[in-house]
């Protein structure tokens, strides 16, 4: 069997860029796939925390990319140059994201706007340019975009995440089927609450008891960045080569209830 | 001042606010109100509070003087 390794988790010399690799759930995933022998181009628009991704990455051969993802009709030439500098991808995961906590009387259209472009807009235009024969490594095709649970089950305040990550599932779908053809797989990984520097600032948002209640409702506690970052690279690589429109919900529990 | 407590009102769904009218009293200082104080005190003002500090004012003159300290300036 063609790139035989001791685990289907194994990607040696696979190129991939990771979005939103400054810190929590993107920087935990850039750090596992280079320990599974990936090359990693990590994307944020937070150099200071792509410096110090890039200081806990395994082995040589892997790039830091500065890129603010709200500029969206730029993503396109983006990738190609990062593809003509780095290599050919064999896949990327879509991590960047920003939350909004506000409940809908005082959510903005504007604010609502920016979520979803970060969140939803920025994966599909990085999943246009993808294909293009600059940017994709013609096999071993994998596209992941982090969802949420936000996307499956409602909660108060949540209505610009839940917009955006329902879109991303929707999306995700689809391409799934366009894409089929040139053997690129694509996926959403959904995950509860995470202990990240993302959930920090919604959990300045609860009392106490609040937060006590969202712990609650994950049976299995709250999640670390590596819990998602390894159903990530599952889906990035053979591992899970027939696996494709998927939502894999890594999230403790919560909607099990 | 007066844009403050506007869009205090508009949280709280009433025609005015005063300055000595007491939170708690308001149907509408929920949890709900609180987050979109913390909103709006976030994108108009660039001040980040925490909901636990918010619970701890007692009328909407505690909170703006509050808003007045942090953001160094009264609107």
């Amino acid at each position: 069997m063609k790139g035989d390794t001791a685990s289907p988790m194994e990607m040696p010399d696979r190129r991939i860029l990771v979005t939103g690799a400054a810190s929590g759930i993107g920087r935990s995933t850039a750090v596992l796939l280079s320990r599974l022998g990936a090359k990693v181009a990590c994307a944020d628009i937070d150099q200071a925390g792509i410096d110090e991704t890039m200081g806990l990455l395994q082995g040589p051969g892997h790039t830091p990319w500065q890129f603010d993802f709200k500029n969206i009709h730029a993503v396109g030439d983006w990738l190609a140059a990062l593809a003509g500098s780095f290599g050919a991808l064999h896949g990327f995961v879509h991590a960047a994201g920003i939350p909004a906590p506000v409940p809908l009387k005082a959510l903005s259209i504007e604010k609502w706007r920016e979520v979803f472009l970060v969140n939803t807009e920025a994966a599909l235009a990085l999943a246009k340019a993808f294909p293009g024969r600059r940017v994709y490594a013609g096999e071993s095709g994998s596209i992941v975009f982090i969802s949420s649970v936000m996307a499956q089950v409602g909660s108060p305040a949540a209505i610009a995440y839940s917009l955006s990550k329902a879109a991303l599932d929707g999306v995700m779908r689809s391409l799934a089927l366009e894409f089929a053809p040139r053997k690129i797989r694509v996926n959403c990984v959904a995950p509860g609450f995470v202990r990240t520097p993302m959930f920090q600032r919604v959990e300045r948002l609860w009392t106490e008891e609040q937060r006590a209640r969202v712990e609650a409702l994950h049976p299995l506690g709250l999640g670390q960045p590596e819990d998602v970052a390894n159903a990530v690279a599952f889906l990035l690589a053979d591992s899970a080569r027939w696996i494709t429109g998927s939502v894999l919900v890594v999230d403790g529990g919560y909607t099990a209830q | 001042m007066d844009d403050f407590y506007r869009k205090l009102a508009d949280i709280l769904d009433v025609p005015e606010v005063k300055p000595a009218a007491v939170l708690g009293d308001f149907t509408e200082w929920d949890s709900l109100s609180v987050l979109s104080v913390i909103a709006m005190l976030d994108s108009d003002y660039g001040i980040n509070l925490h909901a636990t500090e918010l619970w701890e004012f007692k009328t909407a003159q505690d909170l703006y003087d509050r808003v007045v300290e942090r953001s160094g300036k009264r609107s």
